[in-house]
Formats: C-alpha cells, structure tokens, sequence
C-alpha cells in the first residue's frame, strides 16, 4: 500500500516535470503541519501554471494530461493518486499566488513537500469564507505557531477583516 | 445562590476545565505529523457514517487507501 510519502513524491515529479511553476499544498493537509488533525477527504494542491496554460481556456489541462501519462484517473475534480483524491487549483488571484511563491518546505517521512505557511493559511480560510473555514483559522491561531505580526501584515496588504487577530490566544 | 467563595471555586474548576481541554488541542498539534495522517485517516473511517446518515457522498468522499 502506498503512503503519503509517495503522494507527496508525485506531487513533486509534476512540479519538476515543468508542468506547474510551483505548487503548494493547502486546506485541511496543510493545516496538518501545524496544527492538531481535522477530518478531510481530499488533498487541496495550489498551483502556479505555465503563462502559456495560463492565457488559455482550461489552465489545468496539462496537469490532466500529466495524470493520464502516469496511469491516475481523473474523477470529476480531482486527481486520484496513490489512492488520495487530489485537487489541482489554480492560483487565482494575488493572495494564493502569494500563499505559493512564500510557502514553506516540509519534510514527511524522507519528501520535501511545499506546504502554505500557517499565517497564509489564515488569510487564505478568512478570504474563503464560511464556518467551517473560520474554525480552522482560529485552530491555527490557537496552535501557537502563527506569527501574528506577519499575519495581520498579509491580512492589511490583501485588504481583509482583522478583527481575528484580537481574538484570545490561551 | 452560591456563596461567593462556591461561586469563586466554581470559576476556578471551569476555568482549569478549559486550560486543560486548550492544552489537550495544543498537544494535539505537537505530535508527530505521522500520528497527525494516522488520526486524519481514523477520522476518516470514523464520520464516513455519520455523513451518510445527513446527506448524500460526493464521489471522492471515502477514506484513502494509503498508510501513514
């Protein structure tokens, strides 16, 4: 049985492929790295495509096209590897590109894997919007390991509510 | 009506509850990051059940079949 080692890898031979510029992982896997569990059943991968994928219709068809190359079946949205159902998203506007470009390296098991930082993680759950996603910044926030100066930083520049940031830490 | 001292060892008992329920998540989100996937695929199996008994799955809502 694989492990989620081998999903990571994958990930990774997609980016060196030159298929994406940069990839990192988001939502409730992320969250993973730096807080306690919360249950998910798909792996959030944030992307950074080609200019050239990016300019045309469907900025994902390479991905879906590398996928079918390496035998991992598309079912609707996402991409089933090693058994994890994995959704590609493009990065769509300045925050998630930004969330990539700065994203922090992580080793699982012996992988490197591109994980969003936990202050972007907050932003990215904040600008998302909605319960589920409001709890999960406040279990980052109350993980400990969120700087709160560079996240009310990424909150100001990307114009988002900060009222979280009063929010009791203990 | 509590006395006031009941009243102040009530507060006290309440809030050593929720010290020790915030610092139960905070050790949570120390552990391994192996033990994190372990308990993420528990999770997994765990409210499989539940979901079904709200609402119909989405075709991708089932655990992974993959180790920690």
């Amino acid at each position: 049985m694989s492990s989620l080692s081998d999903v990571f890898s994958a990930i990774n031979r997609l980016r060196d492929s030159g298929i994406v510029a940069d990839y990192a992982v988001g939502g409730a896997t992320a969250v993973l790295f730096y807080a306690e569990p919360a249950r998910t059943y798909d792996l959030d991968v944030f992307v950074i495509v080609r200019p050239e994928d990016e300019r045309g219709l469907a900025p994902l068809a390479g991905i879906y096209g590398w996928a079918r190359s390496q035998g991992y079946e598309a079912e609707a949205e996402h991409i089933l590897i090693d058994g994890v159902p994995v959704q590609f998203l493009p990065a769509h506007n300045a925050l998630v590109e930004e969330s990539v470009r700065e994203a922090r390296e992580q080793i699982y098991g012996t992988v490197t894997v591109r994980v969003v930082g936990p202050e972007h993680l907050v932003a990215l759950a904040l600008q998302a919007g909605g319960a589920k996603r409001r709890e999960r910044a406040y279990q980052l926030l109350e993980a400990g390991g969120v700087d709160r100066g560079r996240l009310r930083d990424i909150l100001t520049r990307h114009a988002l509510p900060r009222g979280i940031l009063d929010a009791d830490s203990t | 009506m509590p006395t006031q001292p009941e009243q102040a060892d009530r507060d006290a008992a309440i809030g050593r509850l929720f010290h020790a329920k915030a610092e139960w998540h905070r050790a949570q989100a120390r552990l391994p990051l192996q033990e994190k996937v372990r308990i993420l695929l528990e999770l997994q199996r765990q409210d499989l059940p539940l979901i079904v008994r709200r609402r119909s799955l989405r075709p991708w809502e089932r655990p992974w079949t993959i180790t920690p």
